[in-house]
């Protein structure tokens, strides 16, 4: 940057502002990278780190294997995983379709089916009738329970609405005099054209799939069809040590005696931040790229 | 006269026939829409019939006994229920009044940084928290505010004496404050920020030829534009108000601070789901989605007549 230009940005409030977001941020990644270091710290360093470092103190994976070890933590992340993939596929296969039917022009009932939905969205039912249904559907302790239980989102079916009315109506009217069949033009027409959209719609669903604890603590009720936010939640939050190690390796192996809590914790955290952080790259291309053709225009 | 209303029952009679044509030659679209209406009945719909169950006591294999009022009587005779009541209004308040401006506050600052790379640097970094489950979270600050975490450390620089925020009465509200702002800060600003950048430029043109300093222009021409977003947000967050952040306070409370964070939420969740009273939890369900229903309501029908601007 040449000397003019950086004089422009080096006023007293510009320099305070830098000042505060360059704090601001820290507060994010400071914490994050301390867990990470943590994490690959030889637990015999890792006792007195402070929360400040952010880099491993000495190097080693055993907190990874012993987390790896516990032989309910593998079943978990599979089953994590299978809520999540197929729990997302159904939930942008419902979103869409349903997102693509409704912003038809001169679909009947339109207006009922949107109060319908919207009712829907407002009014939240609450813990003890839905978990009467699960029970009476015969679906605890299935993954299906955690997966059916959510499957359309009113909110980012709102979403998906704005993004195939930004289509333009003239294809559609050309596919339909062409004599596309409705089904063609939604696949064909509308999710290529409003793919960003759809990618992060893809993200959120995801998301929220691979975070979610709550309903699969309650509705997965044996430990062999438990997910990872909830071993972890034990954890981190109930302070559950067996549930990390597993009762039999704090039996098995006294070398684990040794191990540093905080570092395990730490691992743990990070396993359950890696595939968040892997899809995160989406919704910054797709999500954030509206913002910044806004910018741009500036 | 009966000429007149002939026409008008043939014209309907036509237009139901147009409209039978219209369904049939458009059953796809319906068939499109039927599997998300027959999730809504399945797991919205029967849930909400079971909210019946409030003025019923639960058997498992017989028919539920009419109790009438009974579980309603009982919850508003506890003086527990007005404790988690206030607990409840006073971490809604913090959180949708105390903390609302400052995610407007971050997008006008946003704004003023010129640089285009650091303003994508800080979107990237401040959106990522808003990803992470409330598990991480709490996992994530616990470590942080523990004693020799480095929030402690740091005030311990200016010679402040360690303090256990997670397990303090008096500090635990203001970790849910701080925690949600850690969270939301980048991701909540996101609907301000983009009303800041649609702003026409020709308006900061004629303020820049009037002579309109960056105060100026942020109180006259940004400020107002944030209006209509600040309104909106303010009604759907009202709809939140008696929820005050369910998986948030779950995560981070314990024993020694439970009594002052203890929310709607968490009280249904551990009598009706840890300990089975499922009717007075149904009761307490019912109670705060009605409450909440005409909350919404009321204020999307104030702000409509006062600024012109509702959520629908």
């Amino acid at each position: 940057m040449k000397w003019s230009k950086m004089k422009k940005y080096l006023t007293p409030g510009q320099i305070l502002l830098y000042t505060l977001m360059i704090l601001i941020m820290l507060t994010m990644v400071v914490p994050l990278l301390n867990i990470l270091a943590k994490s690959f710290s030889d637990p015999a360093q890792s006792m007195g780190m402070s929360g400040l470092e952010i880099w491993p103190r000495g190097f080693s994976l055993l907190n990874y294997q012993v987390v790896f070890s516990n032989n309910l933590m593998v079943p978990a992340i599979w089953n994590s995983l299978f809520i999540t993939v197929v729990g997302t596929v159904l939930n942008v296969a419902l979103t869409t379709t349903a997102a693509y039917a409704l912003t038809r022009p001169g679909l009947l009932f339109k207006k009922y089916i949107m109060g319908f939905l919207i009712a829907m969205m407002l009014f939240d039912p609450g813990f003890v009738p839905e978990y009467l249904v699960i029970q009476d559907f015969k679906l605890m302790n299935t993954p299906w329970s955690v997966i059916l239980v959510t499957a359309v989102n009113v909110y980012y079916l709102v979403i998906c609405m704005r993004y195939f009315e930004a289509v333009p109506v003239s294809l559609y009217e050309a596919a339909t005099i062409e004599g596309a069949s409705h089904l063609r033009i939604y696949a064909q027409i509308f999710l290529p054209l409003a793919k960003a959209g759809v990618a992060t719609l893809c993200m959120f669903y995801a998301v929220a799939r691979w975070n979610e604890y709550f309903r699969a603590g309650i509705y997965l009720t044996s430990s062999s069809k438990t997910t990872l936010q909830v071993i972890l939640r034990q954890f981190v939050v109930s302070g559950d040590t067996a549930a990390i190690i597993g009762a039999q390796n704090l039996l098995n192996y006294n070398e684990f005696a040794k191990v540093d809590y905080s570092a395990l914790k730490s691992a743990t955290i990070i396993i359950a931040i890696v595939p968040i952080l892997l899809l995160y790259p989406i919704v910054l291309r797709f999500y954030t790229k509206d913002l910044m053709a806004g910018a741009m225009k500036e | 006269m009966t000429e007149h209303v002939n026409t008008v029952k043939a014209q309907r009679q036509m237009l139901r026939r147009k409209n039978l044509v219209r369904f049939r030659n458009d059953w796809i679209l319906y068939a499109m829409l039927a599997p998300t209406l027959i999730y809504f009945v399945l797991f919205r719909v029967l849930p909400i019939l079971n909210m019946r169950l409030a003025f019923y006591t639960f058997k498992s294999r017989t028919p539920w006994v009419f109790a009438g009022w009974k579980y309603f009587e009982t919850i508003f005779s506890s003086p527990q229920f007005f404790k988690i009541l206030t607990n409840t209004l006073i971490i809604s308040l913090m959180k949708y009044v105390l903390l609302f401006p400052v995610f407007v506050v971050f997008a006008i600052l946003l704004n003023e940084i010129r640089s285009l790379r650091f303003r994508k640097c800080i979107q990237v970094i401040s959106y990522l928290p808003h990803f992470l489950s409330w598990v991480v979270i709490a996992g994530i600050w616990i470590d942080f505010l523990s004693v020799d975490g480095a929030v402690n450390q740091i005030m311990g620089w200016f010679g402040v004496e360690p303090v256990r925020y997670m397990t303090n009465k008096g500090t635990i509200r203001w970790v849910l404050f701080f925690s949600e702002m850690w969270r939301s800060l980048g991701w909540d600003s996101i609907i301000y920020f983009t009303a800041i950048l649609a702003i026409d430029n020709s308006l900061y043109e004629s303020a820049a030829i009037d002579g309109a300093g960056r105060m100026a222009i942020i109180r006259y021409i940004i400020l107002p534009t944030l209006v209509a977003p600040m309104t909106t947000m303010f009604i759907l967050n009202l709809g939140y108000f008696l929820s005050a952040g369910f998986d948030q306070v779950l995560n981070f409370t314990n024993d020694s601070v439970n009594s002052v964070i203890d929310i709607l939420d968490t009280y249904i969740y551990r009598i009706g789901l840890e300990r089975g009273q499922y009717s007075l939890a149904t009761a307490m369900s019912l109670l705060k989605g009605l409450v909440g229903c005409v909350l919404v309501f009321l204020t999307h029908i104030t702000s409509k007549r006062l600024t012109g601007t509702g959520v629908w």
